[in-house]
């Protein structure tokens, strides 16, 4: 192997770096239709996490993607259950926008959220929509991160689009969640040219090429390790970062550093 | 571990889909990179430009590589662009070619035993391999038509295929799966547990996937070591093996 990374090669010989670990901002929890998890639940996840040296991860409920109230109260039990390994995001399904609305006023009463979830491709509903504002306001106000699904020439969460939030809302963090995958132009200049933007590598990583693109024409500071998790194995990302050609120093941004910042105000212990 | 990718491709595609190697010496380099001895490889021609160019073209650029293990791709014989089956097979003895592959959509054709029968029993009966692309419903058809038949599926989707596999895996012993995209978290490992290491194949899927992820999620997949290396070489070597030219 001719790849001189030190994080690499850990990587390969342990499954997890010592120096250097993994914070994903990007995970789910639970069973979803149309696909088999062997893994689904906090223990088993937390088996996954571990293997990888993942300290921590950022869910939000799968069932919350259909009924948010039962699933934020669901993230909400896991969350309280394994403080520090597992965070939360809300999820706002703008179609049933009066219970939106009281997920936005619920938002202060669990500890370890860390802001909102936004599936608008799911949901079939603008990112730019009115039923978003409300959580798009708390979020502004309170600086909280948005997480939202983003894919490239979406009607719904194109990276243009979120250009636009992101302007409106500026002390929000929006996280694309998939990098608005395939329109990758649009979206590293998104991500270039606004400050509160992040990249994340979920299911965008295994494209040959893509990791070192951001890196070179966003730069490194500005992207999050993201897994899907149960969906998908922590080490596929983890490899894909591995074996990209950028430096161990823009590794460790990914890995955990940009991660780590984001998370600072909501750190549990 | 000894790696041996099964799904590699080298050449210079008309759309390149990001990073590629137009060259087997640039393949090459990517494979060293991530520490990759071996790999089965298609010449991007024999896809996007005929069987014929492309065949041609993967057996010259291999023929001093040794790394390098060409696949061929085929089309019915029916339109006389193979030759007869005798004269394909002596043709792949002599270019050292053990596993041939197929793009029935592209190259607008049925991959039944209406369009492959004679050649497809010959393939079963010499353990040559045909490497597919996922196509559920025409690869559960086509194995109930030659249930010898060895198959690989290569480069599934990453939206959870297991319900659609899985019964194939469990019916037949000679198909199998690569790892390209498989990265279902815990995956590789429940699907060992299931079926054993036997029937999952490292595959990379370079270049439209990025060479590591795969090889990771394989190194790291929570099974035995002897499991691990069958998956990451052994199973390819022994498929290889087994092929009667």
């Amino acid at each position: 192997m001719t790849n001189n990374s030190t994080i690499a090669k850990e990587f390969v010989a342990r499954g997890r770096s010592e120096v250097c670990p993994i914070i994903d901002m990007h995970g789910h929890y639970g069973t979803f239709s149309g696909i088999y998890f062997p893994n689904p639940y906090a223990e088993q996840m937390l088996g996954s996490m571990d293997r990888a040296g993942v300290s921590a991860i950022v869910c939000s409920s799968h069932a919350g993607l259909c009924d948010q109230e039962r699933g934020n109260r669901e993230m909400a039990e896991v969350v309280k259950k394994h403080p520090g390994r597992f965070y939360g995001y809300r999820v706002i399904n703008p179609n049933h926008p009066e219970a939106a609305r009281r997920e936005v006023d619920r938002y202060p009463q669990d500890p370890g959220f860390v802001g909102f979830k936004f599936h608008p491709s799911g949901h079939s509903y603008s990112i730019a929509g009115e039923h978003y504002v409300p959580a798009l306001e708390y979020a502004n106000e309170h600086s909280l991160i948005v997480l939202s699904h983003t894919w490239g020439h979406s009607q719904y969460d194109g990276p243009k689009l979120v250009a636009e939030v992101a302007a409106k809302y500026p002390q929000a963090t929006i996280i694309m969640g998939h990098s608005g995958y395939g329109e990758w132009d649009v979206a590293f200049a998104v991500a270039r040219e606004h400050d509160n933007v992040y990249l994340d590598l979920c299911a965008a990583y295994r494209v040959n090429g893509v990791v070192a693109r951001m890196v070179n024409e966003v730069g490194s500071h500005k992207i999050v390790f993201g897994t899907d998790q149960p969906w998908f194995d922590p080490h596929y990302c983890a490899g894909s970062v591995c074996f990209s050609r950028i430096t161990d120093d823009d590794r460790r941004n990914i890995f955990h550093r940009n991660a780590e910042k984001l998370m600072a105000p909501f750190v549990q212990t | 571990m000894e790696w041996f990718d099964c799904c590699a491709e080298f050449g210079v595609p008309g759309i390149p889909p990001g990073p590629f190697a137009a060259t087997p010496a640039e393949l090459l380099d990517e494979m060293d990179f991530c520490g990759v001895p071996e790999a089965l490889v298609s010449h991007v021609a024999m896809r996007d430009e005929s069987p014929q160019a492309g065949n041609r073209l993967v057996s010259e650029a291999t023929q001093n590589q040794p790394r390098l293990h060409p696949v061929w791709a085929i089309v019915p014989l029916h339109t006389g662009e193979l030759g007869t089956p005798t004269a394909w097979f002596d043709a792949m003895r002599a270019d050292r070619v053990k596993a041939v592959t197929a793009y029935p959509d592209r190259h607008r054709y049925l991959l039944n035993g209406l369009t492959f029968g004679p050649l497809f029993e010959e393939m079963s009966a010499r353990k040559i391999p045909l490497i597919l692309a996922p196509d559920w419903r025409g690869i559960t058809s086509l194995l109930a038509e030659f249930p010898r038949l060895t198959v690989i599926v290569t480069r599934h989707s990453n939206w959870g295929e297991d319900r659609y596999f899985r019964p194939l895996l469990e019916r037949y012993q000679r198909f199998h799966i690569d790892t390209s995209n498989y990265d279902l978290d815990g995956g590789v490992a429940d699907a060992v547990a299931r079926y054993g290491p036997d029937r999952l194949l490292y595959g990379s899927g370079f270049p439209t996937l990025q060479m590591g992820g795969s090889l990771l999620t394989v190194a790291q997949a929570g099974i035995s070591d002897d499991a691990k290396a069958a998956i990451a070489g052994g199973n390819l070597r022994r498929l290889l093996s087994e092929v009667k030219l």
